[in-house]
């Protein structure tokens, strides 16, 4: 097996051996939507729900239906509903940030963190996340506006071609460009974040600095590992919209919460396989020695004066 | 002294005479020279061996154009038939190129209102288009250049140079013809308003000088405006272009002849009878699709002018035109002329989705899925011009709604018939739309801003003047099957256009037309529909009902035994009066249908059954496509969330996948 295969399945097992985050994190996801939705709800039911009308969106998706209720007075403006989605995706991006240091420290250990280990772990590296994602600012804020600016320059000038197809083509290259080079950019935070986890770093720019190291030792291999899994998601997508259109019915709500869910649930997945994956790579290449600078020589911690922890006698079995 | 006094008089006698009879050779020889202005009778264009309209106008053009510079030079010999019973001393002229200058009337309106094309931030030079008249002659009475003014009849804008106008020395006797001579200069600016040029690709539309049209006994020559397409004469057209020789050229009318030329320049005739403007396209990369179409009046040929990357569409393109060209015939009339020219113009262009005599734009992009029906819609409007402003030439200045609305009702009827009724839009991924919905929808937010017969370049807004001329007309006409059937209103547009075809009629010739046709009076509707603004909004206010013994103790309701007494109440929201039908549906699968002439603001139907309504519905076979609300026009007694809990499925997806990728990306 190749190398990107060894990452890949590495990775793999990590995430399916952690399953459980990703039902957590769909949960939260899903709530938080729903709290989103609860305006949009609310305007939808005074249309709807006496309409006869309202057959054409149920059994089909009458799209000038649906444009004739969100423009009519009575539904009110959709500033009103987009904005608690808007909120709620952000509490998502917020939680997210708070608990990922927890899914990072079960990913790096062996067994199976308990309850008090991973909220430990979120409290002990928020602040240091919180850095971590203005770092990430800092670098990645820039690099994609000057690689969106340019893209749009260049579509531009591609736009002045006779050939039809040649501003689709150079537009569809750059975004190429651009996903590849802000994928290089979260790997290299990716790994940042496992650094600081595992190495317990406060001084996160250490981390940065790390994660760099890391990143740019395999980042192709890397690159190709993120870029498949991100492939998978891809056909996840493109499955899942399939499966809606071909094989569930226009009116079965249920089905359509459960197509859209099963998606959502494997897109969670493809995006955690690419942490487990990060967190492999690390694990794996942090055991090769780094040359630390003399200045962040370790400190040997002091020995404890009683074992926390009597020793168990030979061949019983742990208390 | 009283000799004397004969000889005088006798003299002078003599003098007079003489007088009179030089007089009376030079105005005969006048005479002579005016009707030698013949227009011609030519039939080579039409599938007819007779001419098919009153011929007022003979255009006779050579021009060259400058690929480069995006420039053209051309000398036109207008022949003008004066048809109007009276002499006519003064001939305003349409300039239209002039319009695409910062200052002129449609260059302020397009930056006040918008336009369908650019949104002008700023004023850039690519913009800039102008047709200069360089030299002015009137064959018999000598260069006039210096008595040309530029007037403007709409707004006294005087930075406005879109009509300009020439007072004669002598006038054009009625049934006499006069010529013009004019040397003019055009520069065409990019692609707005459907003309100009974008990269390599050239439409030349409205771009000579264009005399105006006597009508209701007066010059009707307006300045261009945003809002306003034209109006002219109908007569024959004989244009002779050069153009560098690596051009594909199309054109408006026949190609009757082509010259190779020794400077790497082809010139190329063209020849239109019956026809009252002449358009004309060219790119080096157009691909050419050939097919004819068995016309009633003779075999049409069809010429596909596509973009490289649009090849794969071509037999799409293809198909619609002649299932249009098919319907047409079959319901309205002939299509009499030899050859029709559809155009895939340059990509952004700005070019698309226009008509011109024999010669239309479609509208489509490289990756148009089969299921998004815009390339048919376009084609079939702009093919559907051939008849509402092709032949039947109403004043697209003062009557929008004649070319535009009746063109997208014929359009709706079509593209339902071709595409299916819902379907006929959009069809893709279960999400469908169809062309009746899409008309409502256009109009329903400015339903009361103005009424349809106002002149095209007084409405409101931009949104307004789109609404009411497209949206609104089909709607009204579509309603008005309703009052009078769909079959009496295809037999009224069919006499309507074997009627006025090769004519300009008025919006009351339209309207005759149709109460002469269905034998009813209709004011009371067109009176609101067509010279009003009132909103046409009915809805089901409430349903209600209640056990008919309630006021007996320990009342228990099962269902099929117990008897209620139900309410129904239907309102009339909006002034637009109209008869309207209602369904009310029971519990127990009755169905009950119920008339009301809505005459006063609400009425109420009560039952006494062993049943309880379960919905109403106004107009439940969905005839009526002017209400500003369908959403009002039924209500169930009780509700029903399915829908507000699919839609809240979708609307949670979005969310939470916008959520994710915001959070994958950040963290």
């Amino acid at each position: 097996m190749s190398d990107e295969g060894s990452l890949i399945s590495a990775g793999l097992r990590i995430v399916n051996r952690h399953k459980r985050y990703i039902f957590w994190f769909w949960v939260l996801n899903l709530t938080l939507a729903e709290f989103g939705t609860a305006a949009f709800r609310n305007q939808m039911h005074g249309g709807l729900d006496h309409s006869l009308l309202a057959d054409k969106l149920l059994h089909g998706f009458a799209l000038l239906v649906f444009v004739e209720l969100l423009t009519r007075p009575e539904t009110g403006s959709m500033t009103g509903s987009t904005m608690p989605a808007m909120y709620f995706a952000i509490l998502f991006f917020l939680t997210t940030l708070l608990l990922m240091p927890g899914v990072l420290e079960g990913y790096t250990s062996e067994g199976r963190l308990s309850r008090e280990e991973f909220f430990l772990a979120c409290g002990r590296n928020l602040w240091r996340f919180v850095r971590l994602l203005l770092f990430f600012a800092i670098i990645a804020g820039p690099i994609a506006g000057m690689l969106f600016g340019i893209k749009a320059a260049l579509v531009k000038v591609a736009g002045k071609s006779t050939n039809e197809m040649a501003p689709f083509y150079t537009g569809l290259l750059t975004s190429l460009v651009i996903f590849l080079t802000l994928t290089g950019i979260r790997i290299w935070f990716d790994l940042a974040q496992v650094d600081v986890g595992v190495r317990d770093q406060s001084a996160v720019r250490k981390s940065v600095a790390a994660g760099f190291r890391y990143a740019r030792r395999h980042l192709f291999r890397l690159l190709a590992t993120y870029s498949g899994i991100a492939l998978v998601g891809l056909l996840v997508l493109v499955a899942g919209v399939w499966i809606w259109h071909a094989l569930v019915r226009p009116s079965s709500v249920f089905g359509t919460f459960l197509v859209s869910q099963v998606m959502l649930i494997l897109w969670l997945w493809a995006r955690f396989w690419q942490r487990a994956a990060a967190v492999a790579y690390y694990l794996r290449e942090s055991s090769l020695p780094v040359p630390l600078p003399a200045v962040s020589e370790p400190v040997p911690l002091p020995e404890p004066a009683a074992p926390l922890v009597p020793p168990t006698p030979e061949g019983a079995a742990p208390a | 002294m009283t000799l004397r006094r004969t000889f005088v008089l006798l003299s002078a006698v003599l003098i007079l005479q003489t007088l009179a009879h030089s007089q009376a050779t030079a105005t005969s020889k006048g005479a002579h020279l005016a009707t030698a202005f013949l227009i011609p009778e030519t039939t080579s264009a039409i599938n007819s061996s007779t001419p098919l309209s009153q011929r007022v106008v003979a255009y006779n053009i050579e021009a060259k154009y400058d690929a480069a510079r995006h420039t053209l030079d051309g000398i036109e010999v207008l022949t003008y038939h004066n048809l109007t019973g009276q002499p006519l001393d003064r001939f305003p002229f349409h300039l239209y190129l002039n319009s695409f200058q910062p200052k002129s009337t449609w260059m302020r309106e397009a930056k006040a209102m918008g336009s369908r094309d650019v949104r002008y931030e700023k004023w850039e030079d690519k913009y800039y288009g102008a047709d200069e008249i360089k030299s002015f002659e009137v064959v018999g009475q000598g260069d006039l250049t210096s008595k040309l003014e530029y007037i403007q009849p709409d707004d006294g804008n005087k930075d406005d140079k879109s009509v300009v106008q020439v007072v004669l020395p002598k006038a054009v006797a009625p049934g006499e013809s006069i010529q013009f001579k004019i040397k003019f200069h055009d520069q065409f600016p990019e692609t707005q308003a459907r003309t100009g040029w974008k990269r390599d690709f050239v439409l030349g539309g409205q771009w000579f000088p264009k005399v105006g049209v006597w009508w209701n006994g007066a010059w009707n020559c307006h300045q261009f405006h945003v809002t306003t397409e034209f109006f002219a004469d109908f007569g024959v057209y004989d244009v002779t272009l050069t153009l560098p020789h690596y051009e594909v050229v199309g054109a408006t009318g026949v190609l009757v002849n082509t010259v190779n030329n020794a400077d790497a320049t082809q010139t190329l005739t063209y020849h239109g009878d019956d026809i009252h403007d002449f358009a004309w396209t060219a790119s080096p990369r157009y691909k050419v699709g050939e097919d004819t179409f068995p016309g009633a009046m003779g075999p049409v040929q069809l010429r596909l002018l596509m973009q490289p990357a649009h090849w794969s569409q071509e037999a799409r393109h293809a198909k619609i035109l002649k299932q249009t060209l098919e319907h047409f015939e079959r319901w309205y009339g002939p299509y009499p002329y030899k050859t029709l020219t559809l155009v895939d113009p340059e990509p952004d262009s700005a070019a698309g989705g226009m008509e011109y005599p024999t010669f239309i734009t479609g509208d489509t992009t490289w990756w148009m899925p089969d299921g998004v029906h815009l390339p048919e819609v376009v084609v079939e409007h702009e093919f559907g011009h051939q008849y509402w402003y092709g032949m039947v030439a109403t004043n697209e200045f003062e009557d929008a709604w004649l070319d535009e609305g009746v063109n997208s009702y014929t359009e709706v009827k079509i593209l339902d018939d071709v595409l299916g009724r819902d379907t006929s839009f959009l069809d893709q991924f279960g999400i469908t739309a169809g062309e009746h919905e899409l008309q409502r929808l256009q109009f329903i937010g400015v339903a009361d801003l103005d009424p349809m017969a106002r002149k095209a370049y007084e409405y409101a807004t931009f949104n307004s003047y789109g609404g009411i001329t497209y949206g609104k007309t089909a709607s009204v006409l579509l309603t008005l099957e309703k009052v009078i059937g769909e079959d009496t209103v295809q037999k009224a547009l069919h006499t309507y256009f074997m009627r006025y075809r090769f004519t300009h009629p008025t919006k009351e010739d339209f309207l005759k037309t149709f109460e002469e046709v269905s034998g009813k009076d209709l004011r009371w509707y067109f009176n609101q529909a067509v010279y009003g603004t009132q909103v046409f909004d009915y809805e089901v206010m409430r349903v209600g009902s209640y056990p008919a013994a309630w006021y007996e103790k320990d009342v228990k309701e099962k269902k099929g035994e117990t008897v209620y007494e139900s309410r129904v109440q239907i309102h009339r929201k909006g002034e637009f009066v109209f008869p309207v039908e209602i369904e009310v549906k029971f519990d127990n699968g009755e169905k009950v249908r119920e008339q009301w002439d809505g005459q006063d603001r609400w009425t109420r139907f009560t039952y006494q059954k062993r049943a309880k309504p379960e919905s109403v519905e106004v107009d439940p076979d969905h005839t009526i496509n002017l209400d500003r609300d369908d959403f009002n026009n039924s209500r169930t007694a009780e509700p029903r969330a399915a829908a507000t809990r699919k839609l809240a499925n979708y609307w949670n997806f979005v969310s939470q996948t916008l959520a994710q990728f915001l959070t994958w990306w950040l963290v």
